[in-house]
């Protein structure tokens, strides 16, 4: 059977002819190998001076919040993986954390020490690819290289712990469903211990690269103001000079117990950005040394719980249900009807790694919730690409692309 | 006869609520439990109508008039310090008494604290756009009005912004249904290769446990491999597909497990 | 001129062997299949790693090109949304003959988890797909070994011929 003719029109976004002001309207995208992912950009051009970028997202819109909409509240876990899929695990946490804000629930200390670890791990991963992309899209590609290997390791880890590489869905509502493997802890120090010698051979290739420099120094700019107004969070606000982190402000988990700094510059430019993420990287293996004491604590301790009890929301130990009658039914009710959290609203902001990532749920008292919004950080970061990017050149889209660090499935949901 | 099912939401339902179940709050405590909380409201109150006001998990709720959205929203950045709008959407009461529920969440770093600034509007009314106050609003009320067709007063450039410009139907109202009307099920189609070619691309198979075990062109059988195009009657041999043909191939070498290594430890 | 030493009448004779174009077109056309960026979603990341360090698709000869004019293999990975639908078959179009696509991860094959208004289910509902991987999202090895399925399927071709038209669906 023959082919059948497709009806679309040629595509003359790239090229307008008839324009009077001497501008020239390039497209950007949406399917460009240095977007990150499915960004559009219509960039009005002086030459090679931007005048005006009109940024077009939606391109992975998959309805996440109608999905929602629709789903109990467990079920709709490994969806929260498909947002920010480079640090998946931070999904998960914030939406659990969430829940868990809404019916009142404490989860035991020991769950909580595995989830400080792998939301760190998480974050580690998350800036370790940040950094191989956008050097490779300036054109460093031994630090993609040799970043995409140390990011290994850690997948290495997290897969031994949840069976997954990238979508980890290792985050329950009330703990976490499993302790970590024999060998998590003996990794993850072989790992830590040669993190600082990796950063080091990153910035040794970066920091007094003239290229990197060129593209990273004065370039990208943005003001205290500007972050504030766009609502900007994360790297992206420290880097503009408010030391502002919401693992420190508003502590979660037990991040008041840790020890850690956070590292903030008041230049605001890319180069500023790019320092930040790698200082974050050294902060993040201090906690993660700190997490690992605490881990050993709680062993000699004898706190074995991983799930918080609450038999209204959450299912028992698999031993009782496997025993008792009524942990069974339980079960059963959970898994097919889904826990009801009380009526109200809740918005729980945590720090993932490219933000302020929250959750606004609104339950009335079903098994659905009945209005969940997903605050997702790189959905400003893109927005402030209308302001940023005019007055810039061509080159330069690249790299402020690069250092916003957007993730597509978190823009458009 | 067939159950009647409300058009009006379409949201999924309990299959079954136990007759006197009543639902528990989440618990709401007084605005003066928390000082700072308490003297923002009554900066707020001291200006604009408030029409109710508590703390829910640790964030203010604070209920307005619909037209006070842009002065609230300035006298809280300026003089309360809620340096950062958050987020803003709209939650869609239609089925309940025709109203949206708005709400905007304000972050101020200074004092550490959250507020939620909520109104009700009526269908078809249009909110006043705070873009020119908190430029993120920018975005957050084009999604608004892509999501839920609410319009916004003095917006710059209100149009669509995650569906693409022609799209019809707003996906988040509860009476659209989560896997999209006509409209939706064949907008690719149409617009790569017309209507004419519905017949032959056929509908979305939306039923995700479809699988047909008879049919070895399009699944794989369960538990073995058998050829394409196989005619499945039970007792096939299972086959082994391997990637590289048994001859060898031309100028590559032929894998060997035997001769292979496998490595243990990545770390090494 | 090298100045190297090496008979080549000695040892196994000259350096020539003795093959059908059909073979040698297709062993060329089968090791250096480029593929187009395609990365829409997560599985898009996992198509990185596959390229990465440690998996290594220069291997086989697999190498990322940007412009679908370069391109002979498209890599679906990812989510394809009815917002994107268009762009595909632009891009399927622009590439030149030969081309294969993969379909990589449940929702290039069949819309997978996201059974939603704005997704569609299947890419093959837009262009003709070669092979299907399956997983959410499929390993780096997955890729490997769909790649290395798919220059065995390229090597039982005929070169000689003009691609036939693939039906969709
Ligand atoms: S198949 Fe899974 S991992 Fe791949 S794009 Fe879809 S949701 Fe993401």
């Amino acid at each position: 059977m023959a082919q059948i003719k497709n009806r679309l029109t040629p595509f003359f976004e790239n090229i307008t002819f008839d324009r009077e002001d001497n501008e020239l309207v390039l497209n950007f995208g949406p399917q460009h190998p240095s977007a990150h992912g499915q960004l559009r950009l219509m960039l009005h051009l002086q030459q090679e001076q931007i005048v005006k970028a009109h940024p077009d997202v939606g391109y992975l819109h998959r309805g996440m919040e109608k999905m929602a909409e629709n789903m109990i509240y467990n079920e709709f876990m490994p969806t929260t993986d498909r947002m920010d899929y480079i640090a998946s695990s931070s999904n998960n946490y914030g939406f659990a954390l969430a829940v868990e804000k809404l019916i009142g629930l404490e989860v035991p200390r020991r769950a909580k020490v595995i989830r400080m670890m792998l939301l760190e791990i998480n974050r580690l991963m998350s800036h370790l690819f940040w950094l191989a992309t956008t050097a490779l899209d300036i054109g460093a590609m031994t630090v993609f290289l040799f970043a995409f290997r140390e990011r290994e390791y850690l997948m290495d880890i997290i897969e031994g712990y949840c069976g997954a590489r990238l979508t980890h869905a290792a985050i329950r509502i009330g703990g976490v469903p499993l302790d970590i493997q024999d060998d998590f802890l003996h990794q993850l120090r072989v790992f830590l211990n040669k993190l600082p010698q990796n950063i080091k051979d990153y910035e040794d290739l970066l920091d007094t690269n003239r290229i990197w420099l060129m593209r990273m120094e004065e370039v990208g700019t943005i003001s205290t103001e500007m972050a504030l107004s766009w609502g900007c969070t994360g790297p992206m606000l420290r880097a503009s000079g408010v030391a502002w982190d919401i693992r420190k402000e508003e502590p979660y988990e037990l991040y008041d117990e840790v020890e850690f700094n956070v590292p903030y510059s008041d230049k605001g430019d890319n180069f500023a950005r790019y320092r930040i993420y790698m200082e974050e990287m050294r902060e993040s293996a201090k906690i993660l040394y700190q997490t690992i004491e605490m881990y050993e604590k709680c062993e000699k301790d004898g706190q074995t719980e991983l799930m918080a009890h609450a038999p209204k929301y959450i299912s028992a130990p698999k031993l009782d249900i496997m025993t008792q009658n009524y942990s069974l039914m339980q079960h059963f009710v959970l898994v097919t009807q889904g826990m009801r959290p009380p009526v109200g609203e809740v918005y729980v902001a945590t720090e993932s790694p490219k933000g302020e990532l929250g959750f606004y749920i609104n339950s009335q008292g079903g098994p659905y919730p009945y209005r969940l919004k997903l605050r997702a950080p790189s959905f400003w970061h893109t927005g402030i690409l209308t302001d940023l990017l005019p007055g810039h050149y061509i080159p330069d889209v690249v790299s402020i692309i690069g250092t916003t660090n957007i993730v597509f499935g978190e823009v458009d949901r | 006869m067939r159950a009647y099912t409300p058009k009006d939401d379409v949201q999924a339902k309990a299959y079954y609520t136990d007759r006197y179940y009543v639902a528990p709050q989440v618990p709401k405590s007084e605005v003066e439990t928390d000082e700072v909380f308490a003297a923002d409201l009554e900066a707020i109150k001291a200006k604009f109508e408030v029409k109710e006001a508590y703390i829910q998990v640790e964030q203010m709720v604070v209920y307005i008039n619909a037209h006070d959205i842009y002065g609230v929203l300035e006298f809280m950045r300026d003089e309360l310090a809620y340096t950062q709008l958050s987020e803003m959407s709209a939650i869609d009461w239609l089925a309940k008494d025709n109203t949206f529920e708005i709400f905007y969440q304000m972050l101020s770093m200074e004092k550490r604290k959250r507020i939620r600034v909520k109104y009700f509007i009526e269908n078809g009314q249009a909110v006043d756009s705070v873009e020119k106050l908190f430029r993120s609003a920018d975005w957050s009320e084009r999604e608004m009005f892509d999501m839920f067709g609410i319009e916004a007063n003095n917006h710059p450039f209100m149009k669509r912004i995650l569906m693409p410009y022609d799209w019809q139907g707003y996906p988040l109202l509860k009476t659209y249904p989560l896997e999209g009307d006509e409209f939706a099920a064949w907008y690719e189609v149409d617009k790569i290769y017309g209507k004419e070619a519905r017949d032959i691309i056929g509908p979305e198979i939306r039923d995700t446990a479809t699988v047909d075990r008879y049919d070895s062109e399009r699944f794989a059988r369960l538990g073995f491999e058998v050829p394409k195009g196989t005619k499945i009657t039970g007792n096939e041999e299972p086959h082994v597909d391997s990637y590289q043909e048994d001859g060898g191939i031309f100028l590559i070498k032929k894998y060997d497990k035997e001769s292979s290594v496998v490595i243990d430890d990545p770390q090494r | 001129m090298a100045q190297h030493k090496v008979n080549y009448t000695q040892d196994g004779g000259l350096p020539v062997a003795l093959t059908s174009i059909d073979k040698i077109v297709n062993w060329g056309r089968s090791n250096s299949l480029w593929a187009l960026t395609y990365g829409l979603a997560c599985c898009g990341i996992e198509m990185m790693a596959s390229g990465a360090s440690r998996f290594d698709f220069d291997r086989y000869g697999t190498i990322f090109r940007a412009s679908p004019r370069q391109a002979d293999l498209m890599i679906v990975a990812g989510t394809l949304t009815k917002k994107h639908a268009e762009f595909i078959k632009r891009l399927y179009d622009q590439m030149t003959e030969p081309r294969w696509v993969i379909s990589m991860g449940s929702c290039a094959n069949t819309g997978g988890m996201f059974n939603t208004y704005a997704t569609v289910q299947g890419v093959d509902r837009i262009i003709p797909v070669d092979l299907y991987l399956p997983g959410c999202a499929p390993r780096p090895e997955t890729l490997q070994y769909g790649v290395m399925l798919l220059q065995k399927k390229i090597r039982a071709n005929k070169a000689g011929n003009a691609q036939k038209a693939k039906r969709l669906m």
